[in-house]
């Protein structure tokens, strides 16, 4: 069963928007989802990862980083992603992580509930 | 799921390294940021901060990630704990008393619950217990009613009911020819099957077979396992030993194993449980026609899937059909199958019920105080309280971790309430009468902690939830102002304290009034008039064997030289022997003729029948009503005499006097076989609580119409009867080496043991009326004590105002007086309704006893008055410079 007791502490901000009030709550896993598809593309430390998300988002999604560990952890716990200590590219010992095989199914698992999501919510938009 | 518990694991035993793990992690983050921050062209002081910005709270983080890890409800859990400790330890005497209180009512409740647990809730050590019933003849009259033999064996062959039936009767021996004294042995003559019923296997040899029926094969035994130890050193060539019991050889068929539980029965009783040395066989010796005499008790193991009263039904309707085939249409009797179970410890039941009521009212009481106590001192840390929710703390952590607090203090009260618990258990069963079912088995057992710990931990949620909601409602702001300037007392809280005194008032007026009528019932019994002087008499038991006593005259021989032998001891005021002593369940009956007068139809004249020796009655203190005691001349050569008590003198002749009537035994008496009544003694009731006396009449020891050969002596002594014991041995021994004198005790114990039973309900339920009303009182002391505290400020001003010490004095007892009274009122209404499960626990008392009730009232009020009494001398002494400089 899944349970996130601290979701609600994962804020993403649109790009732009100058006021705290035009912060929208991630849907429930939403974060889950991306550190996973991050991590799909290879083994990666907790900088890198949130370095990334914005990369790839092309800065228009904004983690808060700080929430970005106990996400981390979580998925951690549940064996999602594995950890292990390493050296980073310039010499410092950094935490590492990768997807493990359950996280692998969980990443297509999770893919193709939220494309189906937001296809249907898509649609309910397009034909109202 | 596993690499869950791993981490779980992990986070929280490798607490350090996850810690250290998840710094270094979160300042390669942070050191990662800034670098990018300086690189883009920032100032090290610019880039640190837009950094931190950008990450969040940096301790905010770690804890969610704690939270991640899914260790965070242990951590807090074992800060919680530590922190509670340090509470309890801070306020010694608080913690002292709480835990104090709480375990002493729950060691009474493990105590309790021993006591129910090994009598009520421990199946009988038999096999599929709940299968084997006892059967009686019950009538309107005769409620559990001996079986005739050959009843007995009609029924055996007929129903269908069961799977096997069985009947058994006392049948004592005594071993002889063993090195040592004659040692009397208790016994059982028992049916074949009789353990195949209890489904228990003899260890060495076997039970008797049907064979063993036959009048004439009756020379065989069983021994217990007790006896084979000690007597015969455990041989296990015992089988087919020829062994000397009542001077005749009996031949060893089987040995029991040990634990073989006597099932207990009625008719010259063993308790459950007792001891049984021996059982030989039960033969079908006489006349089938004739079927007046009963004797034996049936037992029988229920086929699978039928209850005993299809047992029942079929049982009467045969005793109809047995009954009609010998010439009798009109039979009054009916059969009662009663499950084993309930026939053992039916009768206590109630008791031990109501006794864990009793106790169960302290534990709640005592909760309450603990509740009162929480909730003072929860006041006392409101500031504390308020500090912890306006820095964020939620209400839910904070019910938490006070809840923790309660806990951790009943549990700490169950592990000290169970040591008291099993001390209190070898007192309860030393209290306990001898013949108390089960009374032997009760020990702390594994349920028993399993008790403690569930009701310690309610306990801890029932007066720990209440005051942890009620401290965390305060309003941070509210609670830090009311924190600086004391105000009169918050209105919700003050009515909470004020309820829960109201409660621990009413519970204890209710336990207080049934001890009363407990005390006073106890008090009825100690002063009912007994019918006998049971102090400086000692008693003891003898057995003739019928082997060298064959004739009538050989025991008429025996009882005249033992009786004059027991006068002549030194230090002997008088003494005699009769067939019984009164108090110990000797019940055997005969009809008889009265000259002159018919019964009604269908009925017959009839009476329980003993025999005495002319000093029976005076060394029993028994009065002479009328006429004359027997005499040493009233012997077999003299005209046959009988003494009859005033139970029968006032029922066959109610207007006439009795003495120089005639009765006899026969149909057709000759001149020889009529006993003329020569005197009336005084009745002496079966039990002290006995609603009458049973119409009983004596033969003279030396007319005896058949020959008693068990008998029982009395010795009244000058001083002190205890040193009597081996006088009374020697003198037997002298006539008869062979005999075995058993049974030695005071006629005080005998008389002791028979009130027992209600001496330890008193004592109990009074020893929890008294821990309920101290507890009560100290809850209404707590309460008033912490309301003047609050309003000291308020009796300043008063007294700055011009109010005297006494108005002062006043105001508080009357607010005290208020609660208290409710509390007793509430007490009283509960008390009469609860008190009808004490009428067939009480005698000679109603359960609505106004003298109790009256005296309980006042009592309590007057109490918990006076607890309130010491708080309010001290609001009188406020000094009003010092209350209201302290605003």
């Amino acid at each position: 069963m899944h349970f996130y007791k601290s979701w609600s502490t994962t804020f993403v901000e649109a790009k732009g928007e100058p006021l705290e009030t035009q912060r929208i709550d991630l849907p429930q896993g939403t974060l889950d989802l991306l550190i996973l598809r991050t991590l799909s593309l290879g083994r990666q430390h907790g900088w890198a990862i949130s370095e990334r998300v914005q990369q790839i988002s092309s800065d228009v999604l904004k983690i808060q980083q700080g929430s970005l560990y106990p996400a981390l952890h979580r998925l951690e716990r549940r064996g999602w992603i594995k950890a292990s200590w390493g050296t980073s590219d310039n010499n410092r010992r950094a935490k590492y992580y990768e997807l493990t095989r359950s996280g692998h199914k969980q990443l297509e698992v999770e893919t193709d509930s939220w494309k189906k999501l937001t296809a249907a919510i898509t649609q309910i938009l397009e034909s109202v | 799921m596993l690499n869950d518990l791993r981490f779980r694991l992990r986070a929280l035993f490798r607490r350090n390294t996850v810690e250290t793990e998840l710094d270094d992690e979160l300042r390669f983050h942070f050191e990662h940021e800034v670098e990018k921050y300086t690189q883009s062209g920032m100032t090290q002081k610019e880039a640190t901060r837009q950094a931190r910005l950008s990450f969040g709270g940096q301790e905010q983080v770690k804890e969610d990630c704690r939270d991640a890890q899914g260790t965070s409800f242990i951590a807090d859990t074992l800060q919680d704990i530590r922190y509670a400790v340090r509470q309890l330890t801070d306020n010694p005497v608080f913690a002292a008393v709480i835990v104090l209180t709480l375990a002493l009512s729950i060691g009474a409740n493990s105590a309790i619950f021993s006591v129910i647990d090994s009598v009520l809730l421990k199946s009988l050590p038999y096999q599929q217990p709940e299968r084997i019933a006892r059967i009686f003849l019950t009538s309107a009259d005769y409620p559990k009613f001996p079986l005739n033999p050959f009843d007995f064996r009609d029924f055996r062959t007929r129903s269908k009911s069961f799977d096997s039936l069985a009947a058994f009767t006392r049948g004592d021996r005594q071993l002889s020819g063993n090195s040592g004294d004659p040692e009397h042995l208790n016994g059982f003559r028992v049916t074949s099957g009789y353990f195949r019923v209890l489904g228990l296997h003899p260890q060495l040899g076997r039970e008797f077979d049907e064979k063993a029926e036959i009048p004439g094969n009756e020379l065989q035994v069983i021994l217990s396992d007790r006896l084979w130890r000690t007597q015969f050193g455990a041989a296990t060539d015992i089988l087919g030993r020829k062994i000397t019991l009542n001077s005749q050889p009996y031949t060893v068929v089987g040995v029991m194993p040990p634990g073989t539980r006597h099932p207990g029965n009625e008719y010259h009783s063993v308790s459950y449980g007792d001891d049984v040395d021996l059982w030989s066989p039960f033969t079908f010796e006489g006349n089938p026609a004739q079927r007046g005499s009963h004797y034996i008790e049936g037992i029988g193991r229920l086929k699978d899937g039928v209850t005993p009263e299809q047992a029942q039904s079929e049982m009467s309707s045969l005793m109809v059909q047995i009954a009609r085939e010998h010439g009798n249409t009109s039979t009054n009797w009916n059969v009662l199958v009663n499950p084993l179970y309930v026939e053992v410890v039916g009768s206590s039941r109630r008791i031990l019920l109501v006794l864990l009521g009793a106790v169960g009212m302290v534990l709640l009481i005592a909760c309450a105080n603990a509740a009162n106590l929480l909730l003072a001192r929860a006041a006392a840390r409101q500031r504390e309280i308020a500090v912890r929710l306006a820095l964020g703390a939620s209400r839910s952590r904070l019910i938490r971790q006070l809840l923790t607090e309660s806990l951790l203090i009943a549990l700490l009260s169950g592990g000290l309430g169970l040591a008291m618990a099993v001390g209190g258990v070898k007192a309860l069963v030393s209290l306990l009468p001898a013949n108390f079912p089960r009374v032997h088995e009760i020990h702390v057992s594994t349920p028993v902690f399993l008790f403690t710990f569930l009701i310690s931990a309610l306990t801890g949620i029932l007066f720990g939830l209440v005051p942890a909601i009620q401290a965390s409602r305060i309003d941070p702001k509210q609670g830090l102002h009311e924190g600086g300037r004391s105000a009169t007392g918050s209105g919700r809280s003050s009515r909470l304290r004020n309820v829960l005194v109201v409660s621990e008032v009413s519970l204890a007026c209710v336990l207080l009034v049934g001890a009363g009528l407990m005390l006073r019932s106890l008090l009825n019994l100690l002063h009912l008039d007994p019918g006998f002087q049971h102090q400086h008499v000692l008693t003891a038991n003898v057995s003739l064997p019928s082997a060298n006593y064959k004739k009538s005259a050989d025991v008429a021989r025996f009882y005249g030289r033992l009786d004059s032998d027991l006068r002549s001891i030194p230090g002997v005021e008088s003494a005699g022997i009769g067939s019984d002593l009164p108090w110990t369940g000797y019940d055997e009956n005969s009809s008889f003729y009265i000259e002159g007068k018919q019964p009604a139809p269908h009925e017959e004249f009839h009476g329980r029948y003993h025999v005495a020796t002319p000093d029976y009655f005076r060394a029993l203190g028994i009065p002479l009503v009328r006429g004359r005691f027997f005499t040493s001349s009233d012997n077999n050569d003299a005209h046959n005499v009988i003494i009859i008590n005033q139970a029968l003198a006032t029922l066959y002749w109610p207007k006439e006097d009795a003495v120089g009537k005639r009765m006899t035994f026969d149909d057709k008496p000759t001149e020889k076989e009529w006993y003329t009544v020569v005197g009336v003694v005084g009745d002496v009731k079966d039990k002290p609580n006995s609603p009458s006396a049973e119409p009983a009449f004596w033969w003279a020891a030396l007319q005896q119409l058949f020959p008693f050969k068990d008998m029982s002596l009395v010795v009244r002594a000058n001083s002190s009867p205890e040193l009597l014991g081996d006088a009374v041995r020697q003198v037997v021994r002298r006539i008869d080496p062979s005999l075995a004198v058993a049974d030695v005790q005071l006629m005080d114990q005998i008389a002791d043991a028979s009130v027992a039973t209600p001496r330890f309900a008193f004592v109990l339920v009074g020893l929890f009326a008294a821990l309920a009303i101290l507890l009560a009182a100290i809850g209404t002391y707590g309460v008033i004590a912490y309301s003047v505290s609050q309003r000291t400020p308020e009796f300043g001003l008063r007294m700055a105002l011009g109010a005297q010490r006494t108005d002062v004095l006043r105001l508080v007892v009357r607010q005290a007086a208020k609660v208290v009274f409710t509390g007793t009122a509430i007490g009283v209404i509960l008390a009469l309704i609860m008190g009808r499960v004490l009428t067939s626990l009480i005698y000679d008392v109603s359960p609505a006893d106004p003298l109790t009730f009256t005296a309980v009232g006042l009592g309590v009020f007057t109490i918990a008055v006076f607890a309130c009494y010491i708080p309010a001398q001290k609001a009188t002494k406020t000094d009003p410079m010092i209350a209201l400089r302290a605003e």
